[in-house]
C-alpha cells in the first residue's frame, strides 16, 4: 500500500527529530529525519513529500529569537519551494521551535492568502522562564484544522521559555473569528485558562496554545504531541491504571491522543491525494 | 568599520527579563527598582555597507511583530543605565550564530578582522536609586567581572549618539608563536621553573623527568629531530598527563591507614585497584548485562538484544564557584561529551544534576567568590541551557545545602548514552587507533581556554586579554556535532573517537596515540579562534566542544563531507603511527618529541597517612533533647527545612521530556509535585524496555563516619531504583567522590589525616555494598579539593571544607516499563505497609541538625538482609501487588508519610506501634519513630484484596501494615505508641510548609 511521505527536519540545534519521526510511524507514515541543508542544496526535494514537520529544539540555539535564523534560512533558500508546498494542499506542522519558525516565516496565521508576512509572534513567557510541565487544551471543533480532527480536548507536555502568543488584537480578533485558534491552554474540564497561570503556562493571549491557517492545512503549537507518544508518557498514568485496575479494567494502551494528531494529517493525505 | 544596532521589545509588552530583574534586585539587597527595560546590543565590526547594515538589522535580528530596534541608541527613558559586555575571548554564542545568519543571508565572509558581538544594556527607572546602588547590582546580580565587564551611567552622563559606546571584545595577542628550551640543570632548577611555569609538576615527579631527559639514548634521538632539552610543550604534556585530574593520583595513593581505637594498622596500595576496579571486575565475570567498564569515557551496560547503554558522571566544582553560569554550562555539555566519546560514540539519552551549595540566605562576615544564593541560580541556569539546548531531558536531580560548601560548592552532573551494540558487524564498544589513520579533530576552535585552571585569575587584565580561564559551554555547536558523529559512526566511518576535555588534545591525543603506540601532529593545522597562541597553549588548551576522532584515509573525503553538510568544522591535524614516539610539530620545526612509554618511567605513587579515630574517640555522644510536645509545628518545620522542602522551581526549568520516552518524571503525585525516588526513561522508542536511573547524596553522614555514609548514600540509591520497579539484579553504579584535601599539613591542612582515614573507610563501604548488592561500577570520578579559604571580616582567611561528599547514581533496567510503581498513594481503602525496621538512628538526621546538634547513631546498612527485602519487593512490583512504593529517605518516616500523602492528595491513617522496630541502638520514642533515618525501608500500598499474597511474600521480612489511605478526609494522621493522635495535619498545611520557602520561586 502507498504510504504517505512524513519529511521531519533536522539540523542546527533541532532535537525532536526523533520522536516527532516516530510519532509519524506509529500514526502510519513513513517518515525521513532531513537535515535542513539537504533542502539547501537540493540533495532532497521537498516536492516528494506530503507532509512538512518542523519539530521542537533550539534551532540557532534560540539566539536573536526562537525559530527567527530557521526561518530566514528557509525563506532564503526554499522559501518558493515551501510556498509550491502549501499551494498543492500538502500539509506543515509546526511544533514548538517549529511553530515559532512558522510565525517568523509567515507561513502562520496566513491571513488573506498571504504566506510570507509576520504578524503573530511567540514570545518569553511572561513568568520569565524556561519550563516543562503538562497542559490541558481544549481544541476548536469548529475549526479547519485537519489535524485535529475529532478532537476535543488533549494532554500534552509544553517545555518552552518563548511560547507566549501575542498579535495585534484585530489579528487575534480575526483569527477567533476564522476559527484559526486551534487549541487553548485550558483546566482539567476543558474550560480555558483565561490566563491563569500555570494552567496557560506563558501568558499567551486568549490562552492561545495553536493556530493553522484558513485552509487548516497549516498548523503550529507549543505543546508537544509527540511526546505524547506512548500511553506511559502521560504524567498520571500509574494512578489512572491503578484505578481502572480496581474496575477490573485496564489503562488503554493502544493510540494516545499525541498520535490521533497525525494520525488526523496522515488520513487526510489519504483522502485527498491517493 | 563598527557599528551597533540596539533590539528592543515594544514599549506595551511585558519585559520578562526587566521583570525577573525588579523582583531579584528587592528580594536579594532590597532595592527598589520601578521599571527595568532590557536592550540588546549587537555591535559589528566588518565592511558591510550602511545598505546591508539595514539589512541585517530589518531582515535578521528584529521582530517587526514584538521589537523595534535602531543603528543608534533606541531612545528608552531611565534615570541609570548599565551596560554589561563579555570580556573578550570569552564564549559570545549568539554573536556567532549572528554571523552565521549574516554569512547565509548575505553571503558575506567574515575576514581574520572582522566579527559580531552581542552585548545588553538595562534602562532603570526608580527615584531612589543611587550610584552605588546601580553597582551593586551591576557587579553582584548583572554581571561577573571575571567574563564581563560593565559601564555605569546616569542620565546626565549619556550621550544619546553614541549611546554605550560598545567596542568589539576582540582578542588581540600581538605574539609570534614559539616554544622554549626548559633548563633542567638540577632538581632545583626544575622545580623552580615549575612554579613559575604553574606545571604543578610533583616534586617527586622530579628526578624522573630529569633521568629521562639526561638519559644518553633519549638525547641520542632527540638530536636526530634538532631537540636537546625538554621543551615546556613537553613539560606540559607531562604535567597533564600525571595531573590529579588526569591520573587519579590519589586513589592509585598508597595510604598508610592507622585506626586508634583497635590498633588496626594497614598500608593500603591503592584504593582504586583495592575497592573499585576488582570487585567491579568479578562482577562483570559473573554478570553478562556487563559489557565495559573501567577503560573508556563512560561505562557501557545492556539494555537490550540490540543495544548497548553508557553512562558516566562529573563534577565541574571549581569552574562553576569563579563563575556559575559559565562553570555549570561547560561542565553539563561536557559531561555529554563523555558517552559521545565512549566505544564508537553513543546518542545522549538523559542527564541528571546534583548541587551542594551553602546556606542561600547566609549574612555571615565570610566572603566566598559568589554568594551562595547567586550561585544556585548561575549554576541552575548554565545547567538549564546547557542540557535543554542539548536536546537531552534532564530527568534526575537534587540539590542540598550545608554551611561546608559555601568553601566549595558541588556541581554534580551525569550523562547517559545508548547504543547499537554492534556496528557494521563489530562490537560497538571496542575502539582502538591503527598507525595510518588520520587524527581529525571536530567542532570548536582552540584559544586560550582553560589553560591552567584558575591560576590564570590572578593575570592582570589588559582590554584585549582573553578572559578564557572560565569557559561557556556552547551546546549549539556540541549538538550539530552530536548528530553528525552518529550518522558517521553508522557508516562505519570511526574507528576510534575520544573528547576533549582536562587536557586538550594533550589527553586526547596522548592517550588515543598509546594504542598505535605513536603519533606525528601539526599543531601548525589546528583552527584557532584567534592568533597568537603558543605551541603548548595549543596543545593543553581546554576549550570545548571538541572531539578527537581516527579516521581512515580512505574515508575522509565522505567523513569531510558530512562534516560540511552539518556545518561542524572538521579538521586532519596529524596522523596516528607505530614509531614508539609523540612527535609533535608546528610547521618545520618538531617542538616536541618524547617516548609514548615515557610515563611508564616510574614516576612515584602519591603517599598519605591516614588516621581513624572513632567517633566516639571524637567525643561524639547522643544530644540531650527531651521529647516535643507540639509535633504537629514540628513536622511542618521540618517540611520548611531547605533540604526537605519543595524545589520545583529547579526541575520545571529542565525539559525532562523531549525524545519522548519518559514513563516516570522526576516530578509526581496528582499535582506533579512531588519528587520521585527515580526517573524512568524508554532510549528506545520502540522497545517497552525501560531504563530507572537514581542519585543518592546524604553527606551529612561523614560527620559521625564517612563508612556509613558511603553505605547509606549507595543504599538509598538502590532502594529509590527499586522503588519505581528495578530490577535488583542489574544494578550499574556510578561513584563521584567529592573530598577535602586529605594532604596533612600541620599547618594548612591539620586533619589531613582523619580525612584520608575517612576516604579509605568510604572506599571500604563502596567495595561492601557493590559485592553484596551486587553492583559493578560502570564509571566514577574524583574530584579532591573541595576546600575554599575565604576572607572575613578582620581581613583573614577562613579555611571552609566541605563534607566527605559522594553522590552515587544507580541504574537498572526494567523489562516491562507497564509494571512501573509511583510513590503516590492512589486508592482509598488501601493498606499502608512499612517494609524495613526503624532503630534509633538520629546521628546526623535532619531532625538532629534542626537542633544543631550532630549525636552519634548513625543509621547502619545490614546489606545481607535488607537485599531480601529488596528482591521481594521486587517481586511484588512485578507482580503488581503494589499501588504505591516510596523508599524513606531524609527526614524519616514523618516527612516521607507527608511526601506520599501530598503525592495521593488523600487522607492517610497510621500508627506508629505497628511499625517494626527494634530498640538494638536505644530506646525508641515519638520522634525517634518519626525522623530516624534508619536505611533499608520503603513505605508501600497495598490494595486490601492484595493484602494476603503481599504479607505471604514478606513473611519473615520485617513488614508490617500500618495503617490505610482514606478518602474520608485529606488530613495525615498519626497514632503515638500510646495511641493518642500525635500528628493531624491537613494537605493544605502541608503543602504550605513543603511550599513555604521556595513556593514563589519560578
Amino acid at each position: 500500500m502507498k504510504k504517505v511521505n512524513a519529511l521531519i527536519l533536522t539540523g542546527f540545534g533541532l532535537n525532536c527529530d526523533n520522536e516527532t519521526a516516530h510519532a509519524f510511524e506509529l500514526a502510519g507514515a513513513k517518515s525521513q529525519k532531513i537535515h535542513i541543508n539537504a533542502l539547501v542544496s537540493g540533495k532532497i526535494k521537498l516536492e516528494d513529500f506530503h507532509i512538512l514537520a518542523f519539530g521542537g529544539g533550539f534551532s540557532w540555539g534560540d539566539d536573536h529569537g526562537a525559530g527567527v535564523i530557521q526561518a530566514l534560512k528557509l525563506k532564503d533558500h526554499i522559501g518558493s519551494d515551501l510556498l509550491s508546498f502549501v499551494a498543492q494542499g500538502k500539509l506543515i506542522i509546526g511544533i514548538c521551535n517549529g511553530f515559532q519558525a512558522l510565525v517568523n516565516l509567515g507561513l502562520l496565521p496566513g491571513l488573506d492568502n498571504d504566506y510570507t508576512k509576520r504578524t503573530v509572534s511567540v514570545t518569553f513567557n511572561d513568568c520569565g522562564n524556561f519550563r516543562d510541565q503538562w497542559v490541558h487544551l481544549t481544541a476548536n471543533l469548529q475549526s479547519p484544522c485537519v489535524f485535529t480532527k475529532d478532537i476535543q480536548m488533549a494532554d500534552y507536555p509544553v517545555r518552552h521559555g518563548e511560547g507566549k502568543f501575542i498579535a495585534d488584537r484585530e489579528v487575534v480578533d480575526t483569527l477567533l473569528a476564522n476559527n484559526q485558534v486551534v487549541f487553548k491552554y485550558a483546566d482539567i474540564q476543558g474550560i480555558p485558562a483565561k490566563g491563569a497561570f500555570p494552567l496557560n503556562p506563558n501568558g499567551s493571549m486568549e490562552d492561545i496554545a495553536g493556530i493553522c491557517d484558513p485552509t487548516g492545512r497549516i498548523f503550529g503549537l507549543m505543546p508537544h504531541p509527540e511526546a505524547y507518544n506512548h500511553f506511559t508518557n502521560h504524567p498520571d498514568w500509574t494512578r489512572k491504571a491503578q484505578l481502572l485496575k480496581r474496575e477490573g479494567k485496564i489503562l488503554d494502551q493502544e493510540m494516545t491522543i499525541g498520535i490521533k494528531l497525525f494520525k488526523n494529517g496522515i488520513d487526510y493525505i489519504k483522502d485527498s491525494f491517493f | 568599520m563598527i557599528c551597533c544596532i540596539e533590539i528592543a521589545l515594544k514599549k506595551e509588552l511585558r519585559d520578562a527579563e526587566g521583570t525577573a530583574l525588579i523582583k531579584k534586585a528587592d528580594s536579594y539587597f532590597g532595592i527598589n527598582i520601578q521599571e527595568a527595560r532590557c536592550i540588546n546590543i549587537v555591535t559589528i565590526e566588518s565592511d558591510l555597507d550602511h545598505l546591508q547594515r539595514g539589512v541585517v538589522k530589518d531582515e535578521i535580528l528584529t521582530n517587526p511583530v514584538t521589537q523595534v530596534s535602531s543603528l543608534k541608541p533606541l531612545n528608552i527613558g531611565f534615570h541609570w543605565c548599565v551596560w554589561i559586555g563579555f570580556r573578550p575571548g570569552v564564549k559570545d554564542n549568539p554573536g556567532a550564530t549572528a554571523m552565521e545568519a549574516v554569512t547565509d543571508h548575505l553571503g558575506k565572509n567574515f575576514g581574520p578582522d572582522e566579527g559580531i558581538y552581542t552585548s545588553k544594556r538595562y534602562c532603570l527607572k526608580g527615584d531612589t536609586l543611587v550610584r552605588k546602588d546601580v553597582e551593586k547590582l551591576a557587579s553582584e546580580l548583572l554581571s561577573n567581572t571575571i567574563i564581563q565587564q560593565f559601564k555605569i551611567f546616569s542620565i546626565d552622563e549619556w550621550n544619546k549618539d553614541i549611546g554605550a559606546d560598545v567596542k568589539p571584545a576582540k582578542v588581540i595577542l600581538d605574539h609570534t608563536p614559539c616554544f622554549e628550551v626548559i633548563n633542567i640543570e638540577s632538581d632545583e632548577q626544575l622545580a623552580k621553573i615549575s612554579d613559575e611555569r604553574s606545571l604543578a609538576l610533583n616534586p617527586r615527579d622530579i628526578p624522573v623527568i630529569r633521568d629521562y631527559f639526561l638519559d644518553s639514548k633519549v638525547i641520542e634521538s632527540r638530536k636526530k629531530v634538532g631537540l636537546s632539552e625538554p621543551t615546556d610543550l613537553e613539560l606540559e604534556y607531562i604535567s597533564q598527563a600525571r595531573s590529579d585530574h588526569c591520573n587519579h593520583n590519589t586513589f592509585q595513593g598508597i595510604f598508610r591507614y592507622k585506626d586508634a581505637s583497635n590498633n588496626e594498622e594497614v598500608v593500603e596500595n591503592s584504593l582504586f585497584k583495592t575497592y573499585i576496579q576488582e570487585p567491579t571486575l568479578k562482577l562483570k565475570d559473573k554478570k553478562d548485562w556487563v559489557v565495559s567498564v573501567l577503560w573508556d569515557n563512560a561505562g557501557v551496560g545492556r539494555f537490550d538484544g540490540e543495544n548497548n547503554y553508557v553512562v558516566t558522571g562529573e563534577t565541574h566544582n571549581s569552574p562553576s564557584n569563579m563563575e556559575a553560569y559559565g562553570g555549570a554550562i561547560t561542565g553539563i555539555v561536557g559531561v555529554y561529551r563523555d558517552p559521545m566519546g565512549t566505544g564508537l560514540g553513543s546518542k545522549l539519552f538523559m542527564g541528571s544534576f546534583g548541587y551542594c551549595v551553602g546556606d542561600i540566605n547566609y549574612n555571615g562576615p565570610l566572603k566566598p567568590p559568589l554568594h551562595p544564593r547567586r550561585l544556585l541560580d548561575g549554576v541552575i541556569e548554565g545547567v538549564k541551557d546547557g542540557g535543554n539546548k542539548s536536546g537531552v531531558p534532564t530527568t534526575f536531580g537534587q540539590t542540598l545545602f550545608n554551611p561546608g560548601y559555601m568553601g566549595k560548592s558541588l556541581v554534580f552532573v551525569t550523562a547517559l548514552g545508548i547504543m547499537p551494540n554492534q556496528v557494521k558487524g563489530k562490537p560497538s564498544h571496542e575502539k582502538k587507533t591503527s598507525p595510518g589513520e588520520l587524527i581529525i579533530m571536530s567542532g570548536g576552535r582552540v584559544g586560550k581556554d582553560g589553560i591552567h585552571g584558575v591560576t590564570a585569575s590572578s593575570e592582570s587584565y589588559s582590554e584585549n586579554t582573553p578572559a578564557g580561564h572560565v569557559q561557556i559551554g556552547d551546546p549549539y555547536t556540541q549538538k550539530k556535532m552530536h548528530d553528525f558523529l552518529l550518522i558517521c559512526r553508522d557508516e562505519g566511518l570511526i574507528p576510534f573517537i575520544t573528547d576533549n576535555g582536562g587536557g586538550g588534545l594533550s589527553s586526547s591525543i596522548g592517550e588515543s596515540a598509546m594504542i598505535s603506540n605513536g603519533c606525528v601532529v601539526f599543531l601548525d593545522r589546528v583552527p584557532l579562534k584567534y592568533e597568537g597562541l603558543d605551541m603548548w597553549e595549543i596543545w593543553i588548551s581546554e576549550s570545548q566542544e571538541r572531539m578527537t576522532i581516527a579516521v581512515k584515509p580512505e574515508n575522509l573525503d565522505r567523513f569531510m563531507e558530512l562534516s560540511a553538510e552539518h556545518e561542524v568544522e572538521s579538521t586532519v591535524i596529524g596522523e596516528y603511527t607505530d614509531t614508539g614516539k609523540l612527535h609533535i610539530k608546528y610547521e618545520d620545526e618538531t617542538c616536541a618529541y618524547v617516548d609514548m612509554d615515557l610515563l611508564d618511567k616510574g614516576f612515584p605513587s602519591w603517599e598519605f597517612d591516614a588516621t581513624w579515630l572513632s567517633p566516639e574517640t571524637r567525643g561524639l555522644t547522643e544530644p540531650v533533647i527531651s521529647s516535643p510536645s507540639d509535633f504537629n509545628k514540628l513536622l511542618l518545620s521540618m517540611l520548611e527545612r531547605p533540604n526537605l522542602s519543595s524545589k520545583e522551581w529547579i526541575i520545571r526549568q529542565y525539559d525532562h521530556e523531549v525524545q519522548g520516552g519518559s514513563v516516570i518524571k522526576p516530578l509526581v503525585g496528582v499535582k506533579h509535585n512531588i519528587p520521585s525516588d527515580a526517573s524512568v526513561t524508554r532510549p528506545v522508542l520502540t522497545s517497552s524496555k525501560g531504563l530507572a536511573f537514581s542519585q543518592s547524596l546524604l553527606p551529612w553522614y561523614s560527620k559521625i563516619d564517612a563508612y556509613h555514609m558511603m553505605a547509606c548514600t549507595i543504599d538509598e540509591a538502590v532502594r529509590r531504583v527499586m522503588a519505581v520497579g528495578g530490577n535488583f539484579n542489574h544494578i550499574g553504579g556510578l561513584d563521584n567522590f567529592c573530598w577535602p584535601n586529605i594532604g596533612f599539613d600541620p599547618k594548612k591542612n591539620p586533619d589531613g589525616t582523619f580525612k584520608a582515614a575517612q576516604l579509605v573507610r568510604a572506599c571500604r563501604a563502596l567495595k561492601e555494598a557493590c559485592e553484596k548488592y551486587e553492583i559493578p561500577l560502570l564509571s566514577g570520578k574524583d574530584s579532591m579539593y573541595v576546600d575554599g579559604h575565604l576572607v572575613g571580616e578582620f581581613g583573614e582567611r577562613v579555611k571552609v571544607s566541605a563534607l566527605e561528599t559522594v553522590q552515587f547514581s544507580a541504574t537498572s533496567v526494567i523489562d516491562d516499563i507497564s509494571k512501573c510503581v509511583t510513590m503516590d498513594p492512589k486508592v482509598s481503602g488501601d493498606l499502608v505497609y512499612v517494609l524495613g525496621v526503624t532503630t534509633n538512628e538520629l546521628g546526623a538526621s535532619e531532625y538532629y541538625e534542626a537542633f544543631d546538634k550532630t549525636g552519634l547513631n548513625v543509621p547502619h546498612v545490614d546489606f545481607d538482609k535488607f537485599k531480601v527485602v529488596y528482591k521481594a519487593v521486587q517481586t511484588a512490583i512485578e507482580n503488581e501487588l503494589v499501588a504505591s512504593c516510596h523508599a524513606v529517605g531524609r527526614g524519616g518516616l514523618g516527612v516521607h508519610l507527608s511526601y506520599m500523602a501530598m503525592a495521593g492528595g488523600l487522607g492517610l491513617e497510621i500508627n506508629l506501634k505497628d511499625l517494626p522496630m527494634n530498640e538494638s541502638r536505644g530506646s525508641l520514642l515519638s520522634e525517634t519513630l518519626l525522623f530516624s533515618e534508619s536505611a533499608g525501608r520503603f513505605i508501600v500500598t497495598v490494595s486490601p484484596e492484595n493484602k494476603n499474597f503481599f504479607e505471604k511474600l514478606f513473611k519473615g521480612m520485617a513488614a508490617s501494615c500500618v495503617g490505610f489511605v482514606t478518602d474520608l478526609h485529606d488530613h495525615l494522621k498519626i497514632l503515638a505508641l500510646n495511641k493518642e493522635i500525635l500528628i493531624e495535619l491537613s494537605m493544605e498545611e502541608l503543602e504550605k510548609a513543603f511550599n513555604k520557602t521556595f513556593g514563589d520561586m519560578i
